[in-house]
């Protein structure tokens, strides 16, 4: 595949990765133009190379933002190509809210570089020190008669230069921005307001055909007999393809498509005595593996035997579905023996990867590209939406798109862990904790995905922290800060239940227990900024406090309920965040905004159910995510150091959201919140 | 059947079972309108039929036939943006976007039958569509700022 070089062929500079860098980035070594993360035209213009997608996070507004700014070009000059495994360097996926502190910076250093680059370029042009010059909007100009300068453009026609960043490359201080640290309207936005942008159920190739994959009705069951002779009858029916367990229909139209898979007539063979929703959260704990303790300072059984005070409480958070609005699909196109996927994932090398294996060809010999994605929250991890279309198209000798429907989406996708947690602690008459012992339980097939966010921030001498995976009936994967926000759902209840057990203020006993800066200092910005001492004189309104960290961020929330026999509605939420500094302030605000209600949904309605292996409410009108009549007013409030370096601002914004929700309703009823979705039990 | 679709006259050939959301997506190429879920929950494939915000995957297309149906598409007026375009930008309304042109659509069907309303009627008119990405407080202040606009410019 020549197109990586295709659009090299008008570099004039290329920046590539240092061979220190090499590691990070999984770079052949040493690194070679594979490792190219920027680039610029003879226009002068610069194209960043990065193997993240955009989700909705507004990715690619940032990396623009960042690159316009140390290589002082207008925003219009800067591109950025994203997520395809034949242009960009190798990337692990979109996860864990790291992409503006890990590759940001890297994307920074690389546009420091070329920077760099144009001013020797310039220093000789004019034969003068390179201190005498300064950048601008595209041109290098003389500090000394602003009058003479050069366009970056004037100053690379002809050449043809590769630079690796060197290690002394400085980035600019946040004094010196011009675009960063701003509010920022993003660079695709017209795209997304037009309908033109671009996601995988609107790829459309020549000679494209539709496919759809016939699904069990349960987890496990297994087809004993297959007629297919219904599906040949649907007008636009192409062929039946079975290959190993897959079975699918393609057809000249989607709708035809999933027309003929309901008329494949099939005895199943289910598997007997599946677990339900109402078996847990007791499955939890009884099916739970190997407990690994995290940490275990000081001696918790002298911790408990000195403390004024025990208190013991459990909670559970259920299975709830990431459900983005963009289910699953790809594009698969054969040519020859080269294979192109274009596929709605967050990580478009490890479907390459996977598909290499699954399909048993070279990975060279697959292109993946990620269009815009509708949405993931930690699913879409996956190849197996990209296998089904490669598989069917290269059965039909065409391409083929298979598009998941709602339903697919629910049961097939992956759903968040549920958990199950012990806490007790021993506290003093003071308000000091001494004592913490802390157990979770977490669902999935992947080791000790419980581990994010289980230690507890608060000073404690004496503490035991340890989790187990368990099993699961359902599909479990990752979701918005995956583990992290279960976790501080039961830590910060049960901090709550200390508070209330000791009568003292909940933001003021946590600001007791706790010695780190940055986490005392947004929550309490937050509380200020809430009017958290405000006297409230309706008894239906309660409020609550919750802290957290996350993705190297801290944060605080509190949030105001209205609660109402048992509905509960959330009025009004502050929400203060230190994620370093910031490089779009609009940016963040959104995220946390968006973190903040996909967490109510958490919090007040999402339960996946299930029995028998089937899912009982795989439809919006039953799986109720929040709506717009749902919305609280929301208020960010950010704390952060603009010298300290940026953190994650994607999904701490979840992780107290429950426990604050929780412990306002808790305010009202007085009775404490230890399972999700929350039903008040008033007295 | 003939279909008109943001002002253009197509002749197409389907089954008139056939749902308006893949004759657009299909037969059209209007991919604008979005698949969300297919059962008219979540409002990701709206569209205008004779002014009138309709679930287009629920929607059977002979319904439609003989009505003035709008997408996404047909909503500027060349390179002028409709205002609740506008307004979608400049809130930044929208993260992934998938479920935003459905939120548009369902916008301009509020302001066009109600050019002033309250938030409450904002609500109202919205809690149909879905955006997972939880960007509500933002697509409530741009349907309140292209209500302003477009009572202004006299409820185009």
């Amino acid at each position: 595949m020549t197109v990586a070089s295709d659009i090299r062929q008008d570099a004039a500079l290329v920046i590539i990765a240092p061979p220190q860098w090499a590691g990070e980035l999984e770079l052949r070594e040493p690194p070679g133009p594979d490792a190219t993360i920027l680039m610029m035209d003879h226009q002068g213009g610069a194209i960043a190379f990065s193997g993240k997608v955009e989700y909705g996070q507004g990715i690619r507004s940032g990396f623009s933002l960042a690159i316009a700014d140390e290589l002082d070009l207008p925003l219009a000059s800067v591109s950025v190509i994203l997520g395809d495994t034949a242009l960009v360097p190798y990337d692990r996926g979109t996860v864990g809210s790291l992409s503006t502190m890990t590759l940001g910076m890297q994307l920074r250093r690389a546009a420091a570089a070329a920077r760099g680059a144009l001013v020797t370029l310039a220093a000789e042009h004019w034969s003068v020190d390179e201190s005498s010059l300064a950048t601008s909007e595209g041109n290098v100009f003389k500090t000394s008669d602003t009058s003479q300068r050069v366009s970056y453009a004037d100053l690379l026609e002809g050449k043809s230069l590769q630079l690796s960043i060197p290690e002394d490359t400085a980035t600019k201080q946040a004094e010196d921005f011009v675009y960063m640290g701003k509010d920022a309207i993003r660079t695709d936005a017209l795209a997304r307001v037009t309908g033109q942008a671009k996601y995988s159920h609107d790829i459309v190739v020549d000679g494209m055909l539709h496919g759809k994959i016939l699904r069990p009705p349960s987890y496990g069951a297994r087809p004993q007999q297959i007629d297919t002779s219904g599906s040949e009858r649907i007008p636009g029916f192409v062929m039946v393809v079975q290959e190993g367990d897959l079975v699918g229909v393609v057809c000249e139209r989607e709708d035809a498509a999933e027309q003929a898979v309901a008329a494949i007539r099939v005895r199943w063979q289910e598997v007997q005595e599946l677990p339900s929703d109402s078996d847990f959260p007791g499955l939890l704990k009884e099916k739970a593996k190997e407990m690994i303790v995290l940490r275990e300072s000081g001696s918790t059984a002298d911790g408990f035997a000195q403390a004024d005070h025990v208190l013991e409480g459990s909670y559970f958070v259920p299975h709830v579905a990431n459900a983005p609005m963009e289910t699953s699909a790809a594009v698969a196109s054969w040519d020859g023996g080269n294979l192109i996927v274009w596929s709605g994932d967050r990580s478009p090398f490890g479907v390459r990867d996977e598909l290499a294996n699954a399909l048993n060809i070279s990975q060279d010999n697959i292109r993946v590209i990620a269009p815009e994605v509708g949405g993931s929250f930690g699913t879409k991890g996956t190849v197996e939406v990209a296998q089904e279309a490669a598989v069917l198209a290269k059965a039909a000798g065409r391409p083929v798109r298979v598009v998941h429907s709602r339903a697919e989406e629910f049961m097939w996708g992956t759903v968040r862990p549920a958990a199950f947690y012990e806490i007790r602690s021993g506290f003093n008459n003071d308000g000091k904790i001494v004592a913490w012992e802390y157990t979770g339980y977490h669902t999935g097939d992947r080791p000790q995905r419980g581990q994010r966010g289980a230690d507890t921030p608060y000073n404690t001498p004496n503490v035991r922290i340890a989790v187990a995976d368990s099993d699961s009936p359902l599909r479990t994967g990752s979701y918005r800060s995956l583990g992290c926000a279960s976790n501080h759902f039961a830590r910060e209840i049960h901090m709550d239940e200390i508070a209330a057990a000791l009568k003292m203020d909940p933001v003021e006993f946590r600001l007791l227990n706790l010695s780190h800066p940055r986490l005392s200092r947004v929550l309490q910005q937050t509380a200020d900024r809430f009017g958290w001492n405000d006297k409230r004189d309706d008894s239906s309104i309660g409020i609550g406090v919750a802290i957290g960290y996350d993705a190297g961020s801290f944060v605080a929330e509190c949030a105001e309920v209205r609660v109402q026999r048992r509905n509960v509605r959330v009025q009004r939420v502050v929400a203060g965040i230190d994620c370093g500094m910031v490089v779009n302030p609009e940016g963040v605000r959104n995220q946390m905004e968006g973190s903040i209600i996909m967490g109510m949904g958490t919090a007040l309605r999402e339960t996946v159910e299930f029995g028998s292996g089937r899912l009982l409410n795989s439809v919006f009108s039953k799986y109720r995510v929040p709506r717009i009549n749902d919305a609280p007013q929301i208020e960010i409030v950010m704390s952060g150091d603009p010298t300290t370096q940026s953190t994650g601002a994607g999904e701490p914004g979840i992780v107290p959201i429950a426990a604050a929700i929780g412990n306002a309703v808790y305010d009202v009823t007085e009775s404490p919140v230890r399972n999700l979705p929350i039903v008040p039990n008033l007295p | 059947m003939q279909l008109l679709v943001n002002g253009k006259t197509y002749e197409v050939d389907v089954d008139e079972e056939t749902m308006l959301l893949s004759v657009l997506r299909h037969d059209l190429g209007l991919t604008g309108t979005k698949y969300g879920c297919g059962d008219g929950d979540c409002g990701a494939c709206t569209v205008l039929v004779d002014g009138e915000a309709k679930n287009s995957c629920i929607t059977p297309v002979d319904s439609a036939a003989g009505s003035e149906i709008t997408t996404i598409e047909g909503l500027a007026d060349g390179d002028n943006l409709h205002p609740v375009q506008e307004a979608f930008i400049e809130h930044t309304a929208f993260q992934c976007a998938f479920c935003t042109p459905g939120f548009i659509m369902s916008t301009v069907a509020l302001l066009l039958r109600n050019p002033e309303p309250d938030d409450r009627q904002i609500r109202a008119a919205l809690t149909g569509n879905i955006c997972r990405c939880g960007t509500y407080v933002r697509i409530m202040e741009a349907a309140k700022s292209a209500a302003e606009r477009s009572s202004q410019q006299g409820g185009k």
